[in-house]
């Protein structure tokens, strides 16, 4: 599904990314870990097309996106939240959430007025799509009309959640979605990735600090350090890796 | 109660054409949080287009005579009473067809000059700091300037108004008010203009994709809207809406280099307004509009200079983000 091959990407003399290559298969849930600095996020950037890597190609599907920018990258189907909640704090829950679907409507201001029928159609299909696939399936129905600064933390990573899930992805990449959340919060959204997975069959991204979690939900686990790719394999495998807990707990002198 | 009226009136004529430059200002900081410091000298260039179009060709021997005036009204002209409001609106009909011209040729004509800027001098800084490219604005009046210097003489000139301009006469509780038509027009021409770009903004879809993007631009890019495309819409609609209020602005006082000092004055109205709300900018824009015709009333002309940029200055200090701009909240 996405096939990512020997990325390099450096700023300045910072090497942030050196040779990071992987898969991440149909329909799973593939986890990124790495202590703080590893290039998590970079590689995050490199993925959604923030950043041109110095080499290296990602392809989703076969095709080969390096070239495209985020927005055509978005349109490929291809969703993501940040580590610091990126809503916009001037609009309502309900708002933040259509516009994930910014992509999917075809109608424009000139094909409205030719056929005001269908893109009326258009955006109550959309609705009822929303409001099942997104609103009920997330359990955010009674606060749609919110402003987001009204909700509470957990509450907004849920909606920022939402709004990549309206735009309907084949790949899904959360960057730490439980940050900053205590346990109840935590199984909650881990719930509703799992949920994500199975009735949609996305493919998901999962980078995380929270180690049961990824643990507990990944098939796969990347690890990274200081750039490199360090351990790749089953989360039984990857807890068993002499590299992967040198990474973490430092080496024996 | 008269006097008041027919200054307040004046009040509102000048403060819709402060909104409709201002507007331009608001598009351009919203959608790339960009201050344009050269707005005023795209305005100017958009008057010297249109009095490019609208006079100067016309008037050249080898222009095909496309615009011609039929014989009837010409006679119609010669004999209607001078300074009456026949004579008003025949003296407009004769040159309907040039004005036209010219509009549409300056608001082409501002908007591929955007389109340029964008493409060419902001683009290009994405991500860079912000202040790199309003440092390029602040160098793009020279630029600006320059270039009109070298394709257009210094001298004022005078162009046709965009609108019949016969002297109105009212009377209003029992007292009279005197308006000319071209300035009504104007109002309503700024006032539709600013309803129609805050309505677009509020239900099209790629109004909705220029408020997100104001919000947070890589967000908005990764929802899948194109983000230069924003950008190049902004310039292209301030640009435009420019060569508006320069055609507006150089029927009204005549084209001349002044033109682009315009641009200063009314980014202390936008500063007051807050500089990413386009009603707030209205508002302010009225209210400086309006201030300015009482100081003329009341104090005098010396004082019209500075009696709204001093309520300017005091409602920037009670209020640092302006009448309706949004405030920014730092976590420290």
């Amino acid at each position: 599904m996405l096939k990512v091959e020997d990325i390099q990407l450096s700023f300045g003399g910072v090497r942030a990314l050196q040779g990071v290559s992987f898969e991440a298969s149909p329909g799973e849930i593939t986890g990124i870990i790495g202590p703080n600095g590893a290039g998590k996020t970079s590689l995050f950037n490199v993925i959604s097309g923030f950043y041109k890597p110095d080499t290296g190609r990602v392809r989703v599907e076969g095709q080969d996106v390096s070239a495209l920018k985020p927005d055509a990258r978005a349109a490929l189907g291809i969703a993501r939240t940040f580590q610091n909640i990126a809503l916009f704090r001037g609009m309502t829950v309900l708002d933040n959430i259509k516009l994930g679907c910014h992509t999917r409507l075809n109608a424009n201001v000139w094909s409205a007025l030719r056929y005001f029928g269908s893109a009326q159609k258009e955006e109550l299909e959309l609705r009822r799509d929303l409001e099942e696939r997104v609103i009920d399936f997330l359990e955010i129905d009674h606060v749609r009309k919110a402003p987001i600064t009204a909700l509470p933390y957990g509450l907004q990573k849920r909606v920022e959640l939402g709004r990549a899930l309206a735009m309907k992805p084949k790949l899904l990449l959360l960057d730490e979605p439980v940050a900053g959340m205590n346990r109840e919060e935590t199984a909650d959204m881990a719930r509703f990735i799992l949920d994500v997975q199975e009735q949609f069959g996305t493919t998901i991204l999962l980078v995380e600090h929270d180690m049961h979690m990824v643990m507990d939900i990944c098939s796969q686990v990347v690890v990274l350090n200081f750039g490199q790719q360090i351990a790749q394999g089953t989360p039984a495998e990857i807890a068993q890796s002499q590299a992967v807990i040198d990474a973490y707990l430092g080496q024996a002198a | 109660m008269g006097q008041f009226l027919q200054f307040a009136i004046n009040g509102l004529m000048s403060g819709a054409i402060y909104a409709l430059i201002a507007l331009g200002i608001v598009a351009i900081y919203k959608a790339t949080r960009v201050v344009n410091f050269a707005h005023g000298y795209v305005i100017m260039i958009g008057a010297y287009l249109y009095y490019t179009f609208a006079v100067l060709l016309p008037a050249a021997p080898w222009f095909p005579d496309l615009l011609f005036t039929p014989a009837w009204l010409v006679e119609a002209k010669a004999s209607a009473q001078m300074f009456s409001p026949e004579a008003a609106w025949l003296a407009w009909l004769e040159k309907l067809p040039r004005i036209v011209f010219g509009l549409i040729c300056a608001i082409i004509g501002s908007a591929l000059l955007a389109r340029l800027i964008e493409r060419f001098l902001m683009r290009p800084l994405l991500g860079q700091s912000n202040f790199a490219m309003i440092m390029i604005t602040v160098g793009l009046i020279s630029v600006l300037s320059g270039a009109k210097s070298m394709i257009w003489t210094g001298d004022a000139a005078s162009v046709p108004h965009l609108a019949p301009n016969p002297a109105l006469r009212f009377e209003v509780f029992g007292s009279k008010v005197f308006i000319f038509g071209a300035n009504l027009v104007s109002m309503g021409l700024a006032l539709l203009i600013f309803a129609a770009i805050v309505i677009w903004l509020r239900r099209s879809s790629s109004g909705v994709a220029m408020r997100a993007a104001s919000e947070d631009q890589s967000t908005a890019y990764s929802m899948g809207i194109s983000v230069p495309r924003v950008f190049a819409n902004a310039w292209v609609l301030a640009a435009a809406t420019g060569a508006i209020a320069g055609a507006i602005l150089a029927a009204r006082d005549g084209v001349s280099p002044a033109l682009g000092l315009f641009g200063f004055s009314v980014l202390a109205i936008v500063l007051m307004g807050g500089l990413d709300s386009f009603v707030g900018v209205f508002i302010s824009a009225m209210a400086v509009g309006i201030l300015e015709a009482l100081a003329q009333w009341q104090l005098g002309g010396d004082w019209v200079e500075i009696t709204p940029y001093v309520a300017v200055l005091i409602v920037i200090l009670i209020r640092p983000h302006g009448l309706l701009g949004q405030k920014e909240i730092e976590r420290i």
